[in-house]
C-alpha cells in the first residue's frame, strides 16, 4: 500500500474511531496526515519504518499541530522546534497521524485527567483506557494506528497496555533522546512505545533510540537494533518476584500470570523465585520524587513568554502568574505541584525529598542485585486489576496512585520493561510485566517476542 | 506531621499557584492524604534507609538512571533553531520584548 | 562608641565565552531584544540544558586563580523562583556541591596594610535575561539575549573590615580575574556585579550582628559609598536604641542613600535540589593540574617580578599591574630596546591616559620604542615627542620620524643655526645679557627659553647651552 493510501486510510480510522467517541486524539488533520504521505514518498523505500503511521503523546512536540499536554495552559501552543525522537521516526519514514489524549502533564493513571474530557476504553465504554497515555493505547487497541509514542514516568505506558491490550514497551533510561519530551520528572520520564506486537514496538524503539547531544541524560552507546526474535526461551533464568505476586491479586490477572508463567516454562525458561523487598515502598518513594521535579518543571509554565494568559483582577506580575497557573492547571497539577513544593521546601527536605532519593537507591539494588545474582529476566504482574470502571477512583489521589503499584519501582530503577497482553479477564485484557537489566532493552524484546507468539493474547483466562 | 490550611497557602504561594478559599478544605485533606501515605517511608528501618550494606556506598550519593557525570558541549555558537519567532508565540510581544504587567517592586531591581 | 564593620561581598561575573551556559546561543551586549534565544534559554517545553565546556574551563580557571580547590565533582541544581526575567522558573545554579571552595584574595587595606580575605566559594550559574521599566508604560519589558549568560559567583567570606577595604578586595578580585582571562569584568557591560552583606559589632565581639545586603552597587566607588551610608545607617540605629532588621537594601547613588527594597511578605525559600537534567560535574585530578598549570603570572608576581627585573619604583610597578594590558604594554616597549624608567613614565603618562580613556592603545608599542628613542638620541625633545605622540594617536599608520619630520619638530644641531637663532635672542635681550654679565647666571634658563621659543622647540637644548656659554662669554 502506497503511503498516499495508508494516510487516507488512517485518516478514515481516525474519523471512525471520533465518531465511537473514543476522545483519543487532541489533533489530527487530514491535510497533516496527506503532507506526511508526500514526505515519506520521497525517502528511500527500504527506511525501516516506511509508511507506519504513528500517533504522538500530546506531551511530544511537533512543529506542524499544537502541543497541549491536555492542559489549558498550553491550548493552542504549537512548538517551534521538533523533539528528537520524532525527527528520527519521520526520518525512518514514519508517519505522524494524530497527537494523543493524555492525563493532564501525564499525570494519572486512567486518563480521566485530561483538559480535554476523558478517554474511553475500546472495548468497554464504561471504563478507562488506564494512563497517563490512554490515548495513545487507545488507538492501537482500537486497530486506528499500528503504533504510538507514550511517555512514562512511573508506568504510563505499560500500565494503559495492559488495560487496552497491547504492547507496552518502556526502554531504559537514558535510551531515546527526551529533548522535545514535556518534562514531568526529569530523571524518570522515558518516550516509550505502544505496538500491536512486539515487533511494531521494537522496530519503532529502534529507529528512535540513541545517544542525542541535545539530551545529557542519554547514553553515549550504540543504538538500539530491532532484535532477532528468540524462538524459545532456553537456557533463560526468569525471576518471579514474590513481593509482585499479593494474595489478594486480582484474580483474573492472577490467572492471566499462570497462564504467563506456564507459557514461559513450556518455552524452555527457567522459573526461579526473587525478592524485591524495597519494591514495596516504590509508589511513596515515587509520589515524593516525580511531584518534587515535577513543581520546578512546570514552573515555566507563567504566562509570560508563550501559552495562554490570564490577568488576574489584582493587576501586576504576581496575579498574572496566579490566575495563569491556578486556572491553566487542573486539579490533579495542582496537586501534585503542591505536594512537590511542600516536600522540597524549608525544614521538609530532609523528612521527604532526601529520604525518597536513598530508598530509591534501595529499590534499584534490589533489582541490581537480582540480575547480578543470575536472574536474566523479572516476570510480574503489570496491573493489580484489569481496567477500572471512570471515576472509580478519581475521588481518592492515593487509591489512583496505587494503579501503578507494579510499574513505579522499575521507572525509579531506570530499567526496560514492558507489558504483554496474556489473556483476557471477562472481556478485559490482562498484561504481564517483563523486566530486564539496564539497557538489555533488545534481549529483553527478544523473549517477549517469544513469550507473545506462544501466548496468543485474546484467550479468556477466566 | 500533618497539613494545615496556612501550609497549603505558604506552599501555594511559592509555586504562584491561586487557591479559592472554596477549594482549601478539599485540598488541605487531599494534600494531608497524600502525606500521611508517602510518610510510611518513615516505617523502613533508620539503618536500612541509611546504608543498605555497609560500607558499599555513601547514602547520599544520588541514584543516577542515567549516564554518571555529564558530557559538554563545545563553545561554538549553534543553538537549535526556533521555526518561529517569539513574537508569534508570546502572549503579548512588542518592539522585540516580551511584555507583562509592571509590577512596584520590580522597578527596584 | 566605637563599631567594627564586618563585610561580605558576593560578585557575579560573566565567564568569557563565545555561547551561553546551557545552549549555543551568542552571548552578546547590546543587540536588539530577544534576538539571541533558542527553546533551552526561552525554557519553552520540553527543552533540555546542554552545558558550555568553556564555562567550565574558565570557571576553574578563576577559582584556581583565587587558590581555591576545585572540586572533581560538582552538582547543578535548580533554585527555584518566580520572575519574569527567568525563563524556566529557576535557575540553574550550584549549592551544596559547588565547584570551588576556601580561596583568598590578598590585598592592601587603606587601614590595615596588607590582608587576605578568605573565598568561601565558587560556583557556577546563568544569568537571568533583563528588564526594561520604562519603555512601555505600565508594562515591563522582558529581553531574554542575557538569559542563561554563564556566571561564576564568587562569595567572599566576612572578611572584610570597612567600605574602603571592600573596594580594596573588589579592585585585587577584578584584577586576578582578568589577569586569568576569565571574564572582562566590566561593570558598565554587567559582566561583574557586587553584592554586599554588612553588619556592625562591638570591637571584641566574635558572633556576627545582624546582615543586611546591599544591592544596585554599579562601581566599585558606589560600593564603598553605599557601604558608608549603610553603616552610618546601622550604627544610628544601634547607638538609639533601634533594631537592626535583616532587610535588603538598595543603594540611590543620586540621593547618595540605602533604601529598603519592598520587604517581600515571606522569605526566600529556593527548594534548591540536584538538577535532574545534568549528571553530575566530575572533572578528572589531572585536567584539574593542568588548569592550574596554564595559569597565567598573576598580579601580585607581577608586580614583583618588573620591580626586580626592571629596577623600577615599587610604586611604578603597582601602577603597571594594575591592569594587565598596561603591564603588558609596557614590557612590549622595554622589549623593543626603551630603557625601563623612561618607558614607565611613558606609559604611566601619556599612554595611561589614551587607556584610561579608550581602554586600548592607540600606539603600537613599538612605535612608542621607536619615539622613545628619538628622545633619546636627541632627534627630539620630550615636548616634541609628546607632540609626536598625539598625533600617532590620531593616524596610527605614521612612522614615529616621520611624523617629527612633517611636523618640524627635529631637533636642531646646526651650529650655524644655533648660532643665529642664539645672536637673534641677545640681540633682543641687552638688559638681561649685562645682568648675566653682571654675575646673574640663574639667567641662562631664561635665555635658552628664549631660544626654544625663537625656534618653535626645535633647537637641541644639549646644543644650545655650549652656544651661549660661548657668546655670553665674549665681551
Ligand atoms: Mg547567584
Ligand atoms: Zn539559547
Amino acid at each position: 500500500m502506497s503511503a498516499a493510501a495508508v494516510a487516507r486510510d488512517t485518516g478514515a480510522r481516525l474519523a471512525a474511531a471520533d465518531a465511537a467517541g473514543l476522545n483519543a486524539t487532541l489533533y489530527w488533520s487530514q491535510e497533516l496526515l496527506d503532507a506526511e504521505a508526500r514526505r515519506v514518498e520521497a525517502l528511500p523505500a527500504d527506511s525501516s519504518l516506511h509508511g507506519m503511521p504513528i500517533a504522538l503523546k500530546d506531551n511530544i512536540v511537533t512543529t506542524d499541530a499544537p502541543t497541549t499536554c491536555a492542559s489549558r495552559i498550553l491550548a493552542g501552543y504549537v512548538s517551534p522546534y521538533e523533539a528528537t525522537a520524532v525527527t528520527r521516526l519521520r526520518g525512518a519514514g514514519a508517519m505522524v497521524a494524530a497527537k494523543a489524549n493524555m492525563d493532564e502533564f501525564a499525570m494519572g493513571s486512567s486518563t480521566e485527567h485530561s483538559a480535554f474530557g476523558r478517554v474511553v476504553h475500546p472495548l468497554d465504554p464504561s471504563r478507562v483506557p488506564g494512563g497517563s497515555s490512554g490515548g495513545s493505547a487507545a488507538l492501537v487497541a482500537a486497530g486506528v494506528v499500528p503504533a504510538a509514542l507514550g511517555s512514562e514516568t512511573g508506568g504510563s505506558v505499560r500500565q494503559p497496555a495492559s488495560f487496552c491490550g497491547v504492547v507496552g514497551v518502556k526502554p531504559s533510561y537514558g535510551r531515546v533522546s527526551r529533548f522535545g519530551l514535556v518534562a514531568f520528572g526529569s530523571s524518570l520520564d522515558c518516550i516509550s512505545v505502544f505496538g500491536r506486537t512486539v515487533d511494531d514496538a521494537a522496530r519503532v524503539l529502534a529507529a528512535m533510540s540513541g545517544h542525542d547531544p541535545l539530551d545529557r541524560t542519554t547514553l553515549d552507546r550504540p543504538s538500539m537494533r530491532r532484535p532477532e526474535p528468540r524462538r524459545d526461551l532456553r537456557g533463560l533464568r526468569i525471576g518471579l518476584p514474590r513481593e509482585y505476586f499479593p494474595a489478594d491479586l486480582h484474580p483474573g490477572v492472577a490467572a492471566g500470570m499462570e497462564r504467563a508463567r506456564r507459557a514461559t516454562r513450556e518455552l524452555g525458561a527457567e522459573l526461579v523465585d526473587v525478592s524485591l523487598p524495597h519494591s514495596a515502598f516504590a509508589v511513596p518513594t515515587y509520589y515524593i520524587v516525580a511531584p518534587a521535579e515535577a513543581a520546578a518543571n512546570l514552573a515555566r509554565y507563567d504566562g509570560v513568554r508563550y501559552g495562554p494568559r490570564r490577568i488576574g483582577a489584582a493587576g501586576g506580575i504576581q496575579a498574572l502568574y496566579q490566575a495563569t497557573r491556578g486556572e491553566g492547571f487542573g486539579p490533579e497539577v495542582q496537586r501534585r505541584i503542591l505536594i512537590g513544593t511542600y516536600v522540597l521546601s524549608a525544614g521538609y527536605y530532609d523528612a521527604y525529598y532526601r529520604k525518597a532519593q536513598r530508598v530509591r537507591k534501595l529499590i534499584a539494588d534490589d533489582f541490581r542485585r537480582a540480575f547480578t545474582g543470575g536472574v536474566d529476566l523479572l516476570l510480574t504482574p503489570t496491573t493489580p486489576t484489569p481496567a477500572f470502571r471512570a471515576g472509580e477512583k478519581t475521588g481518592d489521589p492515593v487509591a489512583m496512585y496505587l494503579a501503578d503499584v507494579f510499574v513505579c519501582a522499575i521507572s525509579l530503577a531506570g530499567l526496560p520493561a514492558l507489558s504483554l497482553p496474556v489473556g483476557r479477564s471477562e472481556g478485559l485484557p490482562v498484561g504481564a510485566q517483563l523486566i530486564g537489566p539496564f539497557f538489555e532493552d533488545e534481549a529483553m524484546l527478544a523473549a517477549a517476542a517469544a513469550l507473545e507468539r506462544a501466548l496468543g493474547a485474546d484467550a479468556e483466562v477466566r | 506531621m500533618s497539613i494545615g490550611r496556612d501550609d497549603v497557602l505558604h506552599v501555594a504561594r511559592l509555586a504562584e499557584l491561586a487557591v479559592r478559599d472554596e477549594d482549601l478544605p478539599r485540598l488541605v485533606d487531599q494534600l494531608n492524604r497524600i502525606v500521611d501515605y508517602v510518610a510510611q517511608l518513615d516505617r523502613l528501618p533508620a539503618e536500612a534507609a541509611a546504608d543498605p550494606q555497609a560500607g558499599e556506598s555513601d547514602p547520599d550519593d544520588p541514584f543516577l538512571p542515567g549516564p554518571a557525570q555529564v558530557t559538554l558541549r563545545d563553545d561554538v555558537p549553534g543553538p537549535v533553531p526556533l521555526a518561529r519567532p517569539p513574537a508569534e508565540f508570546a502572549p503579548e510581544f512588542a518592539e522585540g520584548f516580551f511584555l507583562v504587567p509592571r509590577h512596584g517592586a520590580m522597578e527596584d531591581l | 562608641m566605637a563599631w567594627e564593620t564586618v563585610i561580605g561581598l558576593e560578585v557575579h561575573v560573566q565567564l568569557r565565552t563565545r555561547t551561553k551556559m546551557f545552549c549555543g546561543c551568542r552571548t552578546t551586549f547590546g543587540d536588539p531584544p530577544n534576538t539571541h534565544v533558542c527553546p533551552t534559554c526561552l525554557g519553552l517545553p520540553g527543552a533540555l540544558p546542554l552545558p558550555n565546556a568553556e564555562a567550565v574551563r574558565l570557571a576553574a580557571r578563576g577559582a584556581l586563580a583565587l587558590g581555591c580547590t576545585v572540586h572533581e565533582i560538582s552538582v547543578f541544581a535548580r533554585k527555584n523562583y518566580f520572575y519574569p526575567d527567568l525563563p524556566k522558573g529557576y535557575q540553574i545554579s550550584q549549592f551544596d556541591q559547588p565547584l570551588a571552595t576556601r580561596g583568598r584574595v590578598a590585598f592592601e587595606s587603606p587601614e590595615r596594610g596588607r590582608i587576605e580575605a578568605g573565598i568561601t566559594r565558587l560556583h557556577l550559574e546563568e544569568d537571568a535575561g533583563k528588564l526594561l521599566h520604562d519603555r512601555f508604560p505600565g508594562k515591563t519589558a522582558v529581553d531574554l539575549n542575557r538569559a542563561g549568560t554563564p556566571l561564576a559567583e564568587i562569595v567572599s567570606e566576612p572578611d572584610i573590615r570597612s567600605p574602603a577595604e571592600a573596594r580594596a578586595y573588589l579592585t585585587t578580585l577584578r584584577q586576578v580575574l582578568v589577569y586569568a582571562g576569565v571574564s572582562d569584568c566590566s561593570m558598565e557591560q554587567g559582566s561583574l556585579r557586587v553584592d554586599a552583606n554588612i553588619s556592625i559589632r562591638p570591637p571584641g565581639e566574635t558572633a556576627l550582628g545582624t546582615k543586611t545586603e546591599v544591592k544596585n552597587l554599579n562601581s566599585f566607588a558606589n560600593v564603598e559609598r553605599a557601604l558608608e551610608a549603610e553603616r552610618t545607617r546601622q550604627i544610628g540605629l544601634a547607638e538609639t536604641g533601634g533594631r537592626i532588621a535583616q532587610v535588603t537594601l538598595l543603594f540611590d547613588a543620586g540621593a547618595g542613600e540605602v533604601r529598603e527594597l519592598r520587604s517581600k511578605e515571606e522569605s526566600h525559600d529556593y527548594r534548591y535540589f540536584p538538577d535532574p537534567d545534568l549528571p553530575p560535574l566530575v572533572l578528572a585530578p589531572g585536567w584539574i593540574a593542568e588548569q592550574q598549570a596554564a595559569l597565567p603570572e598573576l598580579p601580585e608576581a607581577r608586580r614583583a617580578r618588573l620591580e626586580a627585573d626592571y629596577g623600577i619604583p615599587a610604586y611604578d610597578a603597582l601602577v603597571l599591574t594594575g591592569e594587565m594590558d598596561l603591564a603588558n604594554y609596557f614590557e612590549s616597549v622595554v622589549a623593543a630596546g626603551v630603557e625601563a624608567k623612561m618607558a614607565a613614565n611613558w606609559v604611566m603618562g601619556d599612554v595611561m591616559s589614551s587607556f584610561n580613556e579608550t581602554g586600548g592603545f592607540p600606539v603600537g608599542a613599538p612605535r612608542l620604542a621607536a619615539l622613545v628613542t628619538l628622545v633619546r638620541d636627541g632627534v627630539v625633545s620630550h615636548q616634541a615627542a609628546r607632540r609626536i605622540y598625539a598625533e600617532l594617536a590620531q593616524h596610527p599608520d605614521q612612522d614615529p620620524r616621520a611624523a617629527a619630520d612633517r611636523l618640524g619638530l627635529v631637533q636642531v644641531r646646526d651650529q650655524g643655526a644655533l648660532s643665529a637663532w642664539v645672536d637673534e635672542v641677545l640681540t633682543a635681550h641687552p638688559g638681561e645679557v649685562a645682568r648675566y654679565r653682571s654675575g646673574e647666571a640663574k639667567l641662562m634658563g631664561f635665555f635658552v627659553g628664549q631660544v626654544m621659543k625663537r625656534s618653535q622647540g626645535k633647537a637641541d637644548p644639549k646644543g644650545v647651552q655650549p652656544v651661549l656659554h660661548e657668546r655670553l662669554s665674549r665681551r
